[in-house]
């Protein structure tokens, strides 16, 4: 046999180019931006390449800023609202599309994908033309059914607004709970449910004894994926509302961004907000390696 | 296994409609409001259905505002992301397949390793790219921006498809793998009692047999490099290396874009994903379940 490069010096070579992409585009930034935060760091300063230290000053700011706070209340909206929604749609539809016996669930399940497949920006705009006050398609429905004679405003209050980013997100991303809930149910053995048929357990019954439990670990990881996800919504907001009306939807990801790349251009705060979002989405990272990928041995 | 009584069989069929209703339904007016003009739209604020139906919106994008046709004959304003729709759909073009390509390519040599040969160092790198899928995008952003506008990389495409290819390779090798896993080990080991080299092996039997993994990789990573937004509008904005959500959230703060012509940008715009996502469905769902749940 011919002499090769042994295994340990094989798997480092071969992951060369990954431990490269982490360390250049992931550790080296995070690190750096943990940097950033304790530096004051604008335009001017940006010019120069001259950063000077600020010691916590940006995280002073931070705390002190009331729209930071009120951005952080809006996202715990945010997240409760839409992973709530996500989880139960998710479910119900799952459990639509698992009975195959139905010929129309084969269309559901051609067109399950098509939200997911909508990129997040131009669903912000098709749902701000939904939402539009004077030519959207819901006052257009509303008014055909009869339920409103005149248009609604629902971009213009902030309560509805915030709503109505939750739903425009919701429908995009729903589709991949979906999807993970329908690849688990069809990993439960049909002679479960038959059994218990045979032993005249309600479908209800079953559902709740049966079903639930078994679905209890993808739920559990669905609901760390999508909380985490939800934390970060910035396209939907970007096209809806922009923050708006008021401060009445911006959440953690849009303070970020508007601080550092729009004016005030304020890097260091940016910096600073963004490390805050990263420990409270790092605990659920935790939470996820140990969920799923704790047994996981290669 | 008994037959569906007839009432549970309509409430299927019912919910099925339903669902089918949730998952297309808020694309009914993006073909409709595309389909009009901007005066039939104005006509009546409260009609479903256009009187008349046009495809001027979509010549005038196509050609990049250049064929402007009867309806925007007369208009003097034209929004920016009409003349750029061209070439931006070309630069998303070639950043995403750029990305997939690249990102595949690392992420496959990576998750054969952990697969195959485990070390310490491949085991801190798996957990390393589960925690590294979940590292918020936002947060990145801000450093990348300081770091590549001191070494120069703004406004090029490279540097889109170097932050891109970093975000996405952790992603990548959660998603591949499985399928490396899945092989049965004793294939190798047959081809290097023949004669083959570890990385001959990889090569011709490990590769060729995960194909099917290979491209529900690529679809999911092709798709989602189409979706990003938040990587080109802060590390490219010039209008020469703008990509396709780009030019789409310049639509956003434009008071004189009107919706008519709106909605047939976002329809030409999410028609690749969407496509893509209809006829590889199976690979896309494959490749989706497997890098959320499988180890």
């Amino acid at each position: 046999m011919r002499r090769e490069i042994s295994a340990p010096r094989l798997a480092l070579l071969l992951n060369g180019p990954a431990l490269l992409c982490l360390a250049l585009v992931l550790a080296y930034p995070v690190l750096y931006a943990g940097f950033l935060s304790f530096h004051e760091v604008s335009i001017r300063q940006l010019r120069t390449g001259e950063l000077p230290f600020a010691g916590l000053a940006n995280y002073a700011r931070l705390l002190h800023d009331g729209v930071f706070w009120l951005a952080l209340g809006h996202s715990a909206i945010f997240v409760a609202a839409s992973v709530v929604l996500e989880v139960v749609l998710g479910l119900a539809v799952a459990l639509v599309i698992d009975e195959e016996r139905v010929a129309i669930s084969r269309v559901t399940r051609f067109l399950l994908l098509v939200p997911w497949a909508v990129p997040p920006i131009v669903n912000g705009l098709l749902w701000s033309f939904i939402f539009n006050a004077q030519f959207g398609y819901l006052n257009r429905v509303l008014h055909t059914v009869g339920l409103i004679s005149a248009p609604v405003n629902w971009l213009g209050d902030g309560r509805t607004a915030l709503a109505a980013v939750i739903v425009a997100y919701v429908w995009r991303t729903t589709p991949f709970n979906i999807l993970l809930y329908h690849a688990a149910l069809q990993g439960i053995p049909r002679e479960l449910h038959e059994a218990a048929e045979v032993d005249g357990a309600s479908a209800w019954r079953r559902w709740w004894a049966i079903t639930l439990p078994l679905l209890r670990p993808v739920i559990a990881v669905s609901l760390i994926l999508r909380t985490t996800f939800a934390f970060m919504v910035f396209d939907e907001i970007l096209a809806i509302t922009q923050g708006g009306p008021g401060n009445d939807t911006w959440v953690a990801a849009w303070y970020t961004y508007r601080m550092a790349f729009q004016p005030p251009f304020d890097v260091g705060l940016g910096a600073a907000s963004a490390y805050v979002l990263a420990l409270i989405v790092g605990m659920a990272a935790l939470l996820y390696v140990r969920l799923v990928y704790r047994r996981v041995e290669y | 296994m008994r037959r569906l009584s007839r009432r549970t069989r309509l409430a299927l069929v019912i919910a099925n409609l339903a669902a089918i209703g949730f998952l297309i339904g808020p694309l009914v007016p993006v073909v409709v409001g595309s389909l009009q003009s901007e005066r039939t739209m104005q006509r009546d604020v409260f009609a479903l259905l256009p009187r008349e139906v046009t495809l001027e919106n979509f010549r005038l994008i196509l050609s990049g505002g250049r064929d402007k046709g009867p309806i925007f004959d007369q208009v003097t304003y034209l929004p920016a992301s009409v003349g750029r729709f061209p070439s931006a759909f070309r630069n998303s073009t070639v950043v995403a397949l750029a990305v997939t390509g690249l990102a595949l390519a690392i992420a496959s040599l990576s998750a054969y390793a952990i697969v195959r040969l485990p070390t310490r160092l491949t085991r801190t790198l798996f957990t390393g790219s589960v925690v590294a899928r979940m590292v918020p995008l936002v947060v990145l952003i801000v450093p990348m921006y300081v770091l590549f506008r001191r070494y120069e990389l703004l406004n090029t495409l490279t540097g889109v498809v170097c932050a891109e290819v970093g975000f996405l390779v952790p992603y990548a090798v959660l998603i591949l793998a499985p399928y490396f896993a899945a092989l049965p080990a004793e294939l190798e080991e047959a081809a290097r009692i023949d004669g083959c080299t570890r990385v001959g092996a990889f090569w011709r039997i490990v590769l060729p047999l995960s194909t099917p993994g290979l491209a529900a990789c690529a679809v999911v990573l092709f798709i989602i490099s189409w979706h990003e937004l938040l990587i080109p509008l802060v590390l490219a904005s010039r209008p020469e290396v703008t990509t396709l959500p780009v030019i789409l959230s310049g639509l956003v703060s434009d008071y004189f874009v009107f919706f008519t012509l709106m909605m047939a940008i976002c329809l030409l715009g999410m028609i690749p994903t969407v496509v893509l996502v209809l006829l590889l469905q199976r690979f896309v769902v494959r490749g989706l379940v497997a890098g959320a749940v499988k180890g």
